[in-house]
């Protein structure tokens, strides 16, 4: 599996779900596990570029794929995404838990072209739960990394 | 500057954001079960799944024999351990594994450890027990339930309260009403799992665990385990998310910590999102009934509150908030009465305003009803009867801004645009009804410790041993610290969250950010005292300036005549190279063992009703527009304001947020959440966060937050009123008026759903 840029060789229980194997395996525990249970999104990855909650995946259902979590969005020289700069622009979080997924899942609802209006970004992001509620807040961001996303 | 970083007025700090934000956005922040801890093995609760009884038989041969599973902790297996204490620290006194009653569903039975979580979880789910059953009481109603009057019950609720002659003035009250009301059983559900990370060297032991009270925990845990406080440690840097479920501790902290001790290496827990609903506390239903009497002119002669509140069979929790309904309004007399009724459930526990978001969801909508009775505005029915001082005891209010509120709110909202006519408002197929409500919290403060340490190069550490829920306490002790000392929030870095700090009270009670500030501004004075003296000092690089008036400011020490030295030359005069503060603040009116007590892990709260002098309470309007399909009766709330005036304003960034997500959760109270009960078992029956209702993004549209100027320097040293519990009082009852307005329909039982509105 390839996980933000790195291959890793892992073996691991054929029960454990990509969550647990990202957090617990690989150490990259900016992936969050809010429900286990696919209700929460806090564990929202990006496999091959699409949106996947990963406490529902197998982590042996990902072989050969790349799998990018919120430790892989700065570049290089660690400069932060612009979808990480909006959210703390636009104060898109309270305590911070839910953060890595609503990134992810916010970066996700762009490229798959559901963030054209602020009704249509509520409506693609309802997945991830905020129980700080920093809804408005989040919309917000998602609208600043868009546009600056679009000119880039 | 965008909405999230509103511009500060008078008495409000600057937006500045959040010092760990960067740590937030890019996964950095270590939340307790993301830090990492060498061979750690994996703990999984096994629960009961009967409601009363006794366990008669324990099946562990099963999960025993599991490839992994390295040992099982049951009962019988607390030996040497005292069972948990209920009360501030202590979320219960069931000590699940001390013996074999069940007293709830859901209750611990075991802990299964194992090389790896999935080994422990199979582990869990082979463990069976045969049970001696009895019929659960599930709620109110409930055969068997046991009621009793509440006064006395908890230190926290001392007495109902019979003000002037409520009976003669209600039964000659013109207009008047009585009505019952309630609210559902309702759990915090942070986003954050519950977890204890317990690792033994040799007799000391470290916690990893969400909390809300470090110190208090390292107390408790230490009782509870028999051995010294100063062996325990409990590390929490951040917390994703707490709303009081983290106050408390749970039986489970002890539990994971012999597990640690018996395999002999670090044991980690990460209790399931469906065992947190039985394990962890929760808010318990409510029921009311409320009499209101007034005159014709709109003025309340007579006031009753009763309150009944759901808690499990053996300990008093209690949350009262006739102290805050009692004292809300000018009321000629008021009487008020609290009851408890004990059933087969676990123990319940503070709740993001525990006692106000029920009771004054009651009062303000039976407000409502009042104004519709006396054909009268909302508001202008609560101008009427604005106090001067507050009803029950005669005091002032140390500071009260609702009618600022209230216009400031109304102007935002454009409440001069409804039409008062029940159903007369309407686009297309929505019935448009509009709502208001008052918001109120008690301000308080508690002892609190802090160190601060200023260095020749301008750096700043602010050790506090406080937790940021998500409050942006970190944000605003770093804001303190610097405006006090001249240096750039860049150069402030605050350690928080782990015992071995400076002790700080519990996270809760909306406390923290005047209870820290205070104690770091204390710390901070005492870091520029002993600057001042040097620069002015004989050999000081201000040698001369007299008695003047000095401060810090871009790392300099000035005085009021434009002369300044640079820190590094007092500094140099002084020949040391940092500068070390340890403050302890106490609140006024503390008792003299306060600081003592906040050592020993008991905050001592002062403020609310508590104080001599005067009451003090944070208030707000919140006004709430709801549409209400005509065919569906789908309820929508598409835009919201609140009006907030809560004294000094830290940072209107994180104060902004803070009440935008209260008034959040006011919309979840109103329209999503309850915890469904199997009446027959006692059993919760939506134990997840999908069929669990809590206020998504598409159900969130405007909200609009204003804060109001406000000064009150008789709060505390800091002139903050806590914030973080007032948004989401009241917009329950915003709500349903709002709903009254569209439909006609009052609903008095929470939430409010479609069946309630479909004829
Ligand atoms: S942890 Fe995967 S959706 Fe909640
Ligand atoms: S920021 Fe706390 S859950 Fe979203």
């Amino acid at each position: 599996m390839r996980i933000n840029g790195q291959v890793y060789n892992l073996g691991l229980d054929n029960r454990t779900s990509l969550l647990d194997a990202l957090r617990d395996h690989v150490g990259l525990t900016g992936t969050k596990k809010g429900c286990d249970h696919g209700q929460c999104g806090a564990c929202t990855v990006l496999i091959d570029g699409k949106r996947v909650l990963s406490c529902l995946s197998f982590a042996v259902m990902n072989e050969g794929r790349e799998v990018t979590t919120v430790e892989g969005l700065a570049s290089a020289d660690d400069s932060l995404h612009p979808m990480q700069q909006a959210f703390i622009d636009n104060d898109a979080f309270q305590c911070g838990y839910c953060t890595p997924g609503q990134i992810m899942s916010a970066i996700g609802c762009i490229s798959e072209g559901h963030a054209g209006s602020e009704d249509d970004i509520r409506e693609y992001m309802s997945g991830n739960l905020c129980r700080c509620a920093a809804y408005p807040n989040i919309v917000a961001a998602i609208l600043q990394a868009r546009d600056e996303m679009r000119r880039a | 500057m965008n909405q999230a970083a509103p511009a500060p007025k008078e008495n409000m700090g600057n937006p500045i954001p959040r010092v760990d934000a960067g740590l937030k956005v890019t996964g950095q922040a270590g939340y307790p079960a993301d830090l990492a801890v060498a061979n750690v093995a994996y703990g999984v609760l096994a629960t009961s799944n009967i409601a009363k009884g006794r366990i008669s038989a324990l099946r562990l041969d099963k999960a025993r024999a599991m490839p992994g599973v390295l040992d099982i902790v049951s009962v019988g297996d607390m030996d040497g351990v005292d069972k948990p204490k209920f009360g501030n620290t202590g979320a219960s006194s069931i000590g699940p594994l001390h013996d074999r009653t069940i007293f709830h569903d859901g209750q611990i039975i075991a802990l299964v450890v194992a090389e790896t979580f999935e080994a422990a979880e199979e582990g869990a789910m082979q463990i069976s027990a045969d049970y001696t059953q009895e019929t659960p009481s599930a709620s109110f109603d409930s055969a068997g339930a046991e009621m009793e009057p509440a006064a006395g019950k908890s230190p926290l609720f001392k007495e109902d309260v019979n003000a002037g002659d409520f009976e003669a003035a209600y039964s000659t009250a013109a207009v008047k009403i009585d009505q019952t009301y309630s609210t559902p059983t309702q759990h915090h559900n942070p986003i954050e799992l519950f977890s204890t990370t317990a690792m033994w060297q040799g007799d000391k032991l470290t916690i990893y665990e969400p909390s809300q009270n470090v110190t208090g925990w390292k107390i408790e845990l230490a009782r509870q385990l028999n051995i010294d406080p100063v062996n325990v440690r409990i590390v929490s840097p951040y917390i994703g998310g707490a709303f009081g479920s983290k106050g408390p501790m749970t039986a489970r902290t002890a539990i994971v910590a012999v597990a640690a001790r018996r395999v002999r290496r670090p044991v980690r827990c990460v209790v399931s999102r469906m065992q947190a609903f039985n394990t962890q506390t929760y808010r318990a239903e409510t029921r009311h009934r409320i009499r209101i009497g007034a005159g014709k002119d709109g003025r309340i002669t007579a006031f009753a509150h009763e309150g009944w509140e759901v808690t499990s069979r053996p300990d008093p929790y209690v949350v009262g908030g006739t102290s805050a309904t009692g004292r809300m309004y000018d009321y000629g007399s008021v009487l008020t009465r609290v009851s408890l009724v004990h059933a087969d459930r676990n123990t319940p526990g503070y709740m993001r305003s525990p006692p106000e978001t029920p009771y004054v969801y009651a009062l303000e909508n039976a407000m409502d009803e009042m104004a519709v009775a006396l054909g009268m505005d909302p508001v202008q029915f609560r101008r009427i009867n604005e106090p001067q001082k507050e009803p029950i005891g005669g005091k002032p209010f140390s500071s009260r801004s609702l009618i600022n509120c209230y216009d400031q709110a109304a102007e935002a909202f454009g409440w001069s645009t409804r039409d008062p006519a029940v159903g007369s408002m309407r686009d297309g197929d929505w019935l448009v009804g509009m709502g208001c409500a008052t918001a109120i919290y008690p301000t308080a403060a508690a002892p609190c410790a802090a160190r601060v340490r200023l260095t020749a190069d301008g750096q700043v550490r602010v050790q506090c041993g406080s937790h940021e829920i998500g409050t942006g306490v970190r944000t605003v002790a770093a804001q303190m610290a610097a405006e006090r000392l001249g240096v750039d929030i860049d150069k402030v870095a605050v350690e928080m969250g782990d015992s071995a700090l400076p002790p700080a009270p519990v996270s809760g009670g909306s406390i923290s950010t005047a209870s820290v500030c205070s104690a770091v501004l204390k710390a901070c004075e005492a870091v520029r005292e002993k600057l001042f003296v040097a620069a002015a000092g004989n050999d000081g690089p201000l040698a001369g300036s007299g008695n003047a008036k000095l401060d810090m400011t871009n790392e300099k020490v000035v005085t009021e005549t434009g002369k300044s030295a640079k820190l590094a030359d007092v500094f140099k005069a002084m020949q040391i190279g940092a500068i070390e503060e340890y403050a302890e603040f106490a609140p006024n009116g503390s008792s003299p063992e306060a600081l003592k007590k906040l050592y020993a892990g008991q905050a001592e709260f002062h403020g609310g009703d508590q104080d001599k002098d005067s009451v003090k309470y944070a208030f707000g309007a919140e006004f709430v527009e709801v549409r209400i399909n005509s065919y569906t009766r789908e309820i929508r709330v598409p835009r919201m304001v609140g009006a907030f005036a809560a004294g000094r304003i830290m940072n209107t960034r994180t104060a902004r947020s803070q009440l935008m997500g209260g008034m959040i959760w006011g919309i979840g109270q109103a329209l999503h959440e309850a915890t469904e009960i199997d009446q027959r078992h006692a059993r919760y029956v939506n134990r997840d966060l999908q069929d669990y209702l809590v206020p998504v993004n598409a159900d969130i549209k405007a909200v609009d937050v204003i804060l109001v100027p406000e000064v009150d320097h008789e709060v505390n040293p800091a002139g903050v009123k806590g914030l973080g519990e007032l948004g989401n009082v009241g917009t329950a009852a915003a709500v349903a008026s709002a709903v009254y307005h569209a439909t006609g329909r009052r609903i008095r039982d929470l939430p409010i759903r479609i069946d309630d509105l479909i004829t």
